[in-house]
């Protein structure tokens, strides 16, 4: 296979590299309800503001602590969750607004994979029913899955696309293992021949040894099928295997976005830089600063002013706290080659000591043949 | 693949390659462990069997529970005696006798009925009014339940107040005040009272349950595939609210059955010209301290058996109908 960490050239396909889905302004925010009369008093922020592309072909990576909104922006995409504001553009159509027909044909283009392996396949169905559904409910007289046969063949034809055998659609979820189940699960969204793959963490509820089964796997199919993905994960070695580009969020925003190389290596946001120090690195020799952040995340429900890192913002710290942080809500500004940076002094962060010495670790490891997939 | 299942290829000494090598292959499918699973996949439900099988309270409660069903269903039809005949006993004992070769359960006291036949008649009626009564409150529970827990918003808020101050009402009295005035001694009256007032912690189960499987990722993945509401409901959320359901019904029958003894042995349930094992123990009661225990006893024992056996036969249930539990 070949290495997606550093396949950010345009793929074989003509439109490689062309927006699949362009995210503008989006917003998702969820009441917060008191009193008897369920009044609502105010909002969580889950995701607030976030733009971005995802560009046809390409694996996305999203990264950021619990509850940064990683998964509420992928639900959001999947018309799982009601966003509050923005648009999403496929094809040029805001599919926020998709209603009916439209909403229903939009969903066998987007599919998802899902976190928990034992959750999100049903216990009382056997697998050719978990696979098969989503096949009856996307029939149309052209692909002929309203027959019971057609879908079984596809069935199994999926279950040999992602590993195992054909007769395991007789079978019941209990009967299998983690890996397996989660196996099932991506055939079940692949089954739908998808264009944009949501993946929620589709590797942190296994064990470490049947992680990189399933994201060579991920990998195999993304080429056999012209896939796209949206990969969210917080294991940042994860990440970097299998993204192109990544994404950085921190308390609902998008505060980075690079290409993985650039990002790995030169980090421009604080924040970033301060997750990259927390990857634990293989060699027991190597010395390196952790970037320690104090506090907890601040509440989605009442994000800080200005910048909403600023509150734990090591850089800030070492500017004197400079009042435009606290006031003013910096914007995405390029740096350079699509590196896409939300703060104020991103200029800084390059020439600052914890920025060096994260390099100084991080760099090289982004071109090894094979980094170690390990639990951050 | 590491993770797929199959025993290591049997060697085959002293064979020719080929040979060895089909003997081989067809030896490592058939030591793998799910060879025949393979072949014939079970269903849930035959699962569920095989569990409940093993399960011994299981079976032994059912064993009881069956037990009084026959007799039930039964035994009013083999009895030499008619419940609706005055007996005409060859020795006249107001205070009634004992268990004897004719009446293995004595006779009561005054009228001289035969026990037996009162607690086969007894039985029967007793688990008609639980079974029917249990199955009104299921229905209305799950009806209820599961607009409460799919549908949720203000609906949810007004039903589930609602079942609230019912539940802060002391149930019994109500239901004695209901069957007195508005039961007038008839079993079917009773039965739908106590099917009217049951429902409340069934409708409370189903909610809870229809609201936390509406978070799970399967219905989630359903509905990224567009997967319509109904079959979302039917096809995901009720079979599995299912075993609950069936449960908590099944515990249901015992706690009716309980409740109208109370009712009837305190005079305000079914009346006397129909026996059920509650109005037995009430007629029982004034004559017990003249030495007449057997009145008393054999609908007493009755309604333990059966108690017991649904109790254990529901918590056999409840292990069997989980489908992730081991076989």
């Amino acid at each position: 296979m070949t290495q997606p960490a550093s396949s950010a050239q345009p793929q074989a396909s003509p439109d490689a590299g062309r927006p699949l889905l362009e995210i503008e302004h989006l917003k998702t925010y969820y009441p917060i309800r008191a009193g008897i009369v369920r009044r609502t008093v105010g909002h969580v922020k889950a995701v607030d503001d976030v733009s971005f592309q995802i560009r046809k072909g390409e694996v996305f990576g999203l990264v950021g602590e619990s509850g940064c909104g990683k998964t509420t922006l992928g639900r959001t995409l999947l018309r799982l969750e009601k966003p509050t504001g923005g648009e999403v553009k496929m094809d040029g159509r805001n599919i926020l607004a998709f209603k009916g027909n439209d909403l229903k044909a939009l969903r066998r283009r987007i599919q998802v994979i899902f976190q928990d392996p034992v959750g999100s396949l049903n216990p009382r169905m056997p697998v050719s029913d978990i696979i098969g559904e989503g096949l009856m409910a996307q029939a149309t007289p052209e692909n002929g899955w309203s027959e019971r046969k057609t879908r079984d063949r596809r069935t199994g034809d999926f279950l040999e696309v992602v590993g195992l055998r054909r007769d395991y659609a007789r079978r019941y979820p209990h009967e299998f293992s983690g890996g397996q189940r989660q196996r099932i699960g991506i055939a079940r969204a692949l089954a739908l021949d998808p264009e944009f793959v949501f993946a929620d963490e589709p590797v942190s509820a296994l064990d470490v040894s049947i992680q990189s089964q399933i994201l060579n796997l991920m990998s195999d199919l993304r080429e056999q099928f012209n896939l796209t993905y949206l990969f969210v994960a917080h294991n940042l070695s994860v990440v970097q295997y299998i993204s192109d580009r990544v994404g950085v969020m921190y308390l609902g925003k998008l505060v980075e976005v690079a290409d993985v190389a650039d990002l790995y290596a030169h980090p421009r946001h604080p924040y970033t830089v301060a997750l990259l120090s927390a990857v634990p690195d293989p060699d027991p020799r190597v010395r390196k600063k952790r970037l320690v952040l104090h506090g907890d995340v601040p509440s989605p429900a009442k994000p800080p002013t200005g910048c909403r890192f600023h509150t734990r913002c090591w850089l800030r710290e070492q500017l004197g706290n400079p009042e435009r942080c606290s006031t003013e809500d910096p914007a995405a500004r390029d740096m350079g080659g699509g590196h896409q940076v939300a703060c104020h002094f991103a200029e800084q962060v390059s020439r600052s000591v914890a920025a060096e010495t994260i390099q100084g670790v991080i760099a090289p490891r982004a071109q090894e043949p094979n980094p170690v997939v390990a639990e951050a | 693949m590491g993770e797929q299942n199959g025993a290591p290829a049997a060697s085959a000494a002293g064979e020719s390659g080929e040979d060895a090598y089909i003997r081989a292959e067809v030896e490592e499918l058939e030591a793998s462990p799910d060879y025949d699973v393979a072949l014939e996949s079970l269903g849930q439900w035959e699962l569920a069997w095989r569990r409940f099988r093993k399960h011994r309270m299981a079976i032994v409660g059912s064993a009881l529970f069956l037990t009084m069903v026959i007799a039930g269903v039964v035994g009013p039809f083999i009895m030499p005696f008619d419940l609706y005949k005055i007996p005409y006993p060859d020795i006249i004992d107001s205070f009634g006798r004992g268990p004897m070769l004719t009446h293995p359960f004595g006779e009561t006291a005054r009228l001289q009925w035969d026990v037996l036949m009162l607690v086969v008649n007894g039985t029967r009626l007793s688990l008609l009014i639980g079974v029917l009564a249990s199955l009104i409150a299921t229905i209305i529970g799950t009806i209820v339940g599961g607009i409460s827990g799919y549908f949720g918003g203000w609906l949810d808020t007004i039903l589930m107040r609602i079942v609230d101050s019912l539940l802060t009402l002391p149930l019994l009295f109500i239901v004695l005040v209901f069957t007195k005035f508005l039961g007038s001694g008839n079993w079917l009256s009773v039965t739908i009272i106590f099917g009217l007032f049951g429902w409340l912690g069934i409708a409370r189960l189903v909610r809870a349950v229809l609201l936390s499987l509406r978070e799970e990722d399967y219905v989630d993945a359903a509905r990224a595939a567009g997967v319509g509401n109904l079959r979302i409901i039917f096809r995901h959320l009720m079979p599995n609210a299912l075993s609950p359901i069936i449960v908590a019904t099944t515990l249901s029958v015992a706690g009716v059955i309980i409740g109208e003894a109370f009712v009837s042995f305190l005079g305000f349930g079914v009346g006397p010209e129909t026996p059920t094992l509650g109005n037995i123990l009430s007629g029982s009661q004034d004559t017990i301290i003249n030495g007449n225990w057997w009145w008393a006893f054999f609908p007493g024992a009755a309604i333990v058996v059966i108690v017991l056996g649904i109790n254990f036969m529901g918590d056999g249930l409840r292990d069997a109908l989980d489908p992730r539990a081991k076989i």
